[in-house]
């Protein structure tokens, strides 16, 4: 399989609220109108929220996802001598009635309440159940949504979005374009939404916040030799500072893909469910992001080329910060 | 005096081709080779990083510098994979997309 039979694109902003989910609904609906085979990932475990912005509320297939582990202490042996209660380092054993329980909610699974145990009464449970992976075969946009769910207090998973996005793949057949639409944040699940992707589409909006956490995600993208593409929605709000991230983006070969303007119309379309798209097809941020695809689709009927042009240079040196002691 | 390079790949074997992630790649292929570039061994070993809920790069290298690998051929590792196999020194070729066999044959022409 060439790279070019399969295009997989992730959408990601550092910064939550900049519109990362409303964008790759576009952005899906779009290239599979102009023809493109197209499938969805919702690699937000944990917050995913993509079959919303779709409308999508009933799936397909929901496969178990099962991690980590948790411990327990067997009445029957305790002794009650505590050293499992001194030495968690998450005080996740609680003194209950007498009793020492393991409290799940609270326990990492690291085992050293098993290491000081002298009567060795905890054992553990394995493959825990830690969230779902949603399918929807078939939705009305003509395209399958894989939506990655994280159990709450569980901890954040790279390895659930790998697993989402093979899933993704597999279904893909390995022709198209997949769009994933990543988490916020630089964390594990957004390495792992990126780590062997295509091409990276950063979303940023006019404000210091963000543009500070594009500068962190453009660090990642450029760390997995990923090209990267930049949107700026809600554009209007600061004509000013978005000069400035313009710069970067042009110092940085990033390729400006569009400008969003700031429109009710996004939440409004959220409100109802429903694609801004197919919501408020005339109004102005709908017209942007038809610009915007336009731009994406010739980068796509000319990607090798592109790809050459704008993939990062080298990674970035990783400079080792040495602390003496007593410095 | 031998060479162990590791090259990250799924099924694991001569005809695989090089993983896209190394944290999270299935396998690692490791080949041995003297000073010829004769390959004296060739081994399927399961990389634990692709069982990790999280720190995958991390467990992956652990696992190279157990094995005291030399060379890792694979994609571009994630950051903490990277800043390990620097701290490691444990040389990086980036060659995704190729069969070990090729990607291989291309080291030892470097060597």
């Amino acid at each position: 399989m060439s790279s070019s039979d399969l295009i997989e694109i992730v959408i990601a902003s550092g910064k939550g609220g900049v519109g990362k989910s409303t964008i790759a609904a576009s952005l899906a609906i779009i290239l599979r109108n102009s023809g493109y085979r197209v499938t969805a990932i919702d690699a937000d475990a944990e917050a995913p929220n993509l079959h919303l912005v779709l409308g999508i509320d009933r799936w397909d297939r929901v496969i178990e996802y099962h991690e980590g582990r948790i411990g327990s202490i067997r009445d029957d042996k305790c002794i009650y001598c505590g050293y499992c209660y001194d030495s968690c380092a998450f005080n996740a054993v609680e003194e209950k009635d007498g009793k020492y329980i393991i409290n799940p909610w609270i326990c990492e699974g690291c085992f050293t309440c098993s290491f000081v145990c002298p009567v060795k009464a905890i054992s553990f449970k394995y493959n825990v159940l830690a969230g779902h992976i949603r399918i929807a075969y078939k939705t009305p946009y003509k395209f399958p949504l894989v939506s990655s769910k994280i159990k709450p207090g569980r901890p954040n998973s790279g390895k659930l979005v790998t697993e989402a996005k093979n899933l993704g793949r597999s279904i893909s057949g390995g022709k198209g374009v997949i769009i994933v639409d990543a988490a916020a944040g630089i964390g594990c699940q957004v390495i792992a939404s990126l780590a062997g992707s295509h091409m990276a589409i950063l979303v940023a909006e006019p404000t210091p916040a963000s543009f500070s956490d594009l500068r962190r995600i453009h660090k990642i993208t450029k760390h997995f030799g990923i090209p990267s593409a930049l949107i700026v929605n809600k554009y209007d709000l600061n004509k000013v500072f978005v000069q400035e991230i313009m710069r970067y983006a042009e110092k940085e070969n990033i390729e400006l893909l569009g400008l969003l303007p700031y429109d009710h119309a996004v939440p409004r379309s959220m409100a109802i469910n429903k694609p801004v798209i197919y919501a408020y097809p005339n109004s102005s941020v709908v017209k942007s992001i038809i610009e915007t695809s336009n731009k994406l689709l010739a980068i796509l009927r000319n990607w090798e080329n592109w790809k050459l042009k704008h993939i990062p240079e080298k990674i970035e040196p990783f400079i080792p910060i040495i602390i003496k002691p007593g410095s | 005096m031998s060479t162990k390079i590791a090259f990250t790949t799924n099924k694991g074997g001569l005809d695989d081709k090089i993983a896209e992630r190394l944290g999270r790649a299935q396998t690692f292929t490791v080949v041995e080779v003297d000073d010829e570039g004769n390959v004296l061994s060739v081994e399927i070993v399961e990389n634990p990083g692709a069982r990790a809920a999280s720190g995958a790069g991390i467990r992956a290298v652990q696992k190279l510098v157990d094995m005291k690998v030399d060379i890792v051929v694979g994609p571009n590792p994630g950051p903490n994979a990277y800043m390990a196999l620097q701290q490691a020194n444990i040389k990086l070729y980036v060659l995704p997309g190729l069969t070990v066999k090729d990607a291989l044959d291309k080291i030892l022409i470097e060597l």
